[in-house]
């Protein structure tokens, strides 16, 4: 019998806010972190949008300057997110509760695990001077490149710094990994903490997903395969043109809930199960029929013992382009057939956030959960006929139980789903 | 607790610097012979450090025989669909239409993703002056070819491996650092031993051995810069060690379970026994000096193994042959192993490949289950000058024929992720 996993706290940050309760207020009320990108001069640009975080020092982020010079943008939002997640599930005021011998057993038995999003573009432009001065000479850049890049710079662009750091900073040195699988690493973070957690191998855990893609080359890259809209994400309209990057990290503190009710925490919800596959498909294409979602999505209902029926609302990878959501409609169809929950998707808000895209879903998929509500998706206006039936709505609807279905879906054919229950 | 599958590794297959076949990187571990030179395969000679380890000869296309697929492969990938297919091949298994969604991937795969001619490419095009200008971008000039993106995305290598081999269940790509190829074995297990798959393909491929690579390590200090005596420059354990070389390479493991591998009649190396994975929460380039961190990593794969320290005939140290690195992992060892630390015979096999980075802990957990099935210590070379701080049983001279039966293997990686796996030998199996 596993025990009972429970979710004590919450983090996250994206274009759309800095904090939990802000940025569900702007789902709720139909504002959009979507906005023109400002970290280049986009003016000649044929895609110009994104959901930037933009107005926050760096630290307001990460209070620790020294830090700053030793890690990258997405490092400090995953650290942030983080820091929010741990603070509010009061672990930190529990383990000083405890006498030295057995702080340092919950120090060891505190795990973390990442879904980074690694290998960005601007890290290896930091070459580039050194490049430029040797002309092509790699003699000369062997000779000259430490005149112009960072020392620091293979540290600073480790994808796994986050995992790093946020073991140093509360000493949480347990089961750990992480994770660089594209679009769902964040959820398998979360996905294996908990299976740590249910293994015994450890007491409890922090997943942490963080990433910063919209970076120009990316940007042009994304266009010329016409997975960028010009203007918004409309998931599953017919007028969708594709998706938006946005940026930030989220983190999720998970315990066993037994622990948590013996220390009196706050419980956000509790995790059920998951699935994960493949379509092994390389690295662009997906199957139209939506073969590795359905799978994820019946691996993760049998993982947690319950059927189609017991599913009370979706949180949709709905990532606004045409192959992607056309698959997932068929997946949810087959899956849910003419008795199909409520179907909403955040991407509209806060953009696609890649690594970090389905764990900052699952934030909100919990308090959807805990409100009672499932939000419309505002951008939505016409479904695509192509899609019908689907229960989507520009208004908010009511979900049919406590369990929410989280589904999140990358490159390499990835598909990950996700179940979670309100606490009551 | 789901007490406890067994998990068989039923396949290997390795492209190192000194072999590009598991069979030859074998033998010559057994026979101490060093795949360290100087660097040829791009110009190293204005570098402060010009000596790496190589993979040498290596020839895709035969291998391969996919000139599609290749060109969807970097180097690395290169590695990776070679020593993945021996891999396969040896265990005389493979992913079918029927069975594809019972086979899962587990990856530790390395950091880097556009390749060097291609960030030449966009300096010449963008930041003719040394500065990017993003509207460059916008020009006819940069090739925004289709292909080279597939191949740069943090899970390319995933995307193309699972393609090409019809692997359709849990798949996942890990990185971190060093520890990488160790902790895709870990998590393969685990991913066992929950029942997500009944197959599992685990392993990890890298090569940071080009300038961007190379350039990143110098600046660190991490190096050795013996450029002059390459073949020497690793002596893990050393008192002269000065620093690690770097590496390349790819290593896969075919996992089963247990009783379905013995059904079918499959060679079992040994069973991937227990998996051990902690946070250091010290510095991220330092290695704690009391082996902290380390020795809850090596205590939990035990215990997971179900296993006392006493039955460690064999440790495959992390061992980089940097100073700090083999101090702390001494400490940690002694600590672990107790009085038993003067009878395990222990030995980096970095001493004669080099780091592989991301595939090293793949690689050495199938020296582990080779050293197991062979009843062979693979020697330490280049050890000459004991460091007292290193006090440990080190395997030197020559390889030691000894019947193992359980063996550990050590990935401990910068930012403090460690991860050690123990083997056990198939004649312990009760």
């Amino acid at each position: 019998m596993n025990p009972k996993i429970v979710f004590t706290g919450l983090g996250a940050v994206c274009g759309a806010g800095l904090k939990v309760d802000a940025i569900w207020d702007g789902i709720l009320n139909g504002r959009s972190g979507i906005k023109e990108i400002t970290s280049w001069d986009v003016s000649q640009w044929p895609v110009r949008m994104s959901a930037e975080v933009t107005g926050v020092d760096n630290r307001t982020l990460v209070e620790d300057r020294k830090l700053h010079k030793m890690i990258s943008r997405t490092d400090l939002f995953g650290l942030y997110a983080a820091n929010c997640a741990v603070l509010q599930s009061g672990l930190l005021a529990h383990r000083e509760s405890l006498d030295a011998a057995a702080a340092v057993q919950f120090s060891d038995r505190s795990g973390i695990f990442a879904g980074s999003g690694a290998a960005n573009y601007g890290s290896t432009y930091d070459f580039f001077p050194a490049l430029a001065a040797a002309q092509g000479d790699l003699n000369k850049f062997g000779k000259q490149f430490s005149e112009s890049v960072n020392p620091m710079w293979l540290l600073r662009n480790l994808p796994n710094n986050v995992l790093c750091h946020v073991g140093i900073r509360y000493n949480f040195k347990g089961a750990n990994a992480c994770i660089t699988n594209h679009c769902v690493g964040g959820v398998l973070a979360v996905a294996e903490a908990a299976a740590a957690l249910r293994a015994g191998e450890a007491d409890r855990a922090i997943a942490i997903g963080h990433d910063t893609p919209c970076e120009p080359e990316s940007v042009l890259n994304f266009h010329r395969f016409g997975l960028l809209a010009p203007d918004t994400v409309r998931p599953f309209d017919r007028d969708r043109a594709g998706t938006i990057f946005g940026e930030g990290a989220a983190g999720v503190v998970l315990e066993k809930a037994a622990d948590a009710q013996a220390r009196n925490a706050a419980i956000f919800g509790a995790y059920l199960g998951s699935g994960c596959t493949t379509e092994a498909t390389g690295v662009l294409r997906l199957r139209p029929d939506g073969d590795g979602l359905s799978r994820a999505i019946e691996l993760a209902l049998a993982d947690a013992g319950i059927t189609p029926g017991d599913v009370g609302l979706v949180v949709a990878h709905g990532n606004g382009t045409p192959a992607s959501d056309v698959s997932e409609a068929r997946a949810l169809q087959r899956i849910f057939g003419a008795a199909m929950p409520p179907v909403t998707g955040f991407k509209w808000a806060y953009g696609h956030l890649i690594a970090a895209s389905g764990i900052v879903d699952l934030v909100f998929a919990l308090l959807a959960l805990r409100d009672k509500i499932v939000p419309g998706i505002p951008t939505l206006r016409t479904l695509d006929p192509a899609l019908a039936p689907l229960a989507v709505s520009s208004a908010h609807q009511t979900p049919r139980s406590d369990i929410a279905l989280l589904l999140c879906r990358g490159f390499g054919g990835m598909n990950t789903a996700l179940l979670v229950r309100a606490h009551p | 607790m789901n007490h406890r599958k067994r998990i068989a590794i039923t396949g290997i297959g390795l492209v190192t610097p000194v072999g590009n076949n598991a069979p030859t990187t074998w033998a010559n571990l057994q026979a101490g012979r060093s795949g360290l030179g100087t660097i040829r395969h791009f110009d190293a000679s204005g570098f402060p450090v010009r000596i790496g380890a190589e993979v040498k000869g290596f020839d895709a296309a035969a291998v391969i025989g996919n000139s599609k697929l290749l060109n969807y492969a970097t180097r690395p990938h290169r590695f990776a669909l070679a020593a993945a297919e021996e891999a396969l091949a040896d265990a005389g298994i493979r992913p079918t239409a029927a069975d594809g969604h019972r086979w899962g991937f587990c990856v530790g795969a390395g950091m880097m993703a556009m390749n060097f001619d291609e960030l030449q490419v966009a300096q010449k095009v963008c930041a003719a002056d040394g500065e990017f200008h993003a509207d460059r971008l916008l020009s006819e000039d940069f090739p925004a070819d289709p292909v080279t993106f597939s191949r740069n995305q943090t899970n390319s290598g995933l995307a193309l491996l699972t393609r090409h081999f019809g692997i359709r269940g849990y798949a996942t790509a890990v990185h971190t650092a060093c520890a990488s190829g160790g902790q895709a074995l870990g998590t393969a297990l685990r991913v066992m031993r929950r029942g997500q798959a009944d197959f599992v393909l685990a392993g990890g491929f890298d090569s940071m051995l080009n300038p961007i690579g190379l350039s990143a390590f110098c600046l660190l200090g991490a190096l050795s810069a013996d450029n002059n005596t390459p073949e020497s420059a690793s002596r893990p354990f050393d008192a002269t060690r000065n620093g690690f070389v770097l590496g390349e390479g790819a290593g896969f493991l075919v996992l089963e379970n247990w009783d379905a591998a013995r059904a079918r009649g499959a060679k079992i190396y040994a069973e991937l026994a227990g998996d051990g994975n902690s946070l250091s929460c010290y510095r991220i380039t330092d290695s704690p000096p009391d082996g902290d961190g380390p020795i809850q990593a090596m205590r939990q794969a035990l215990a997971d193994a179900g296993m006392t320290p006493e039955t460690l005939d064999y440790v495959n140290a992390h061992g980089t042959s940097t100073m700090m690195n083999d101090r702390s992992e001494c400490a940690a060892l002694r600590a672990v192993l107790g009085g038993h630390i003067t009878n395990a015979a222990v030995s980096s096999t970095k001493s004669c490949m080099g780091h592989l980075i991301s595939a090293a802990g793949a690689v050495e957990a199938a020296v582990c289950a080779l050293a197991i099935r062979d009843g062979i210590a693979p020697v330490n070379a280049n050890y000459h000058e004991p460091d007292p701080d290193c006090n440990v049983n080190i395997v030197q001279g020559k390889s030691k024929p000894m019947r193992i039966r359980a063996a550990l293997s050590n990935s401990l990686g910068f930012g403090g992720s460690n991860s050690c796996l123990v083997f056990r030998n198939p004649e312990e199996v009760p």
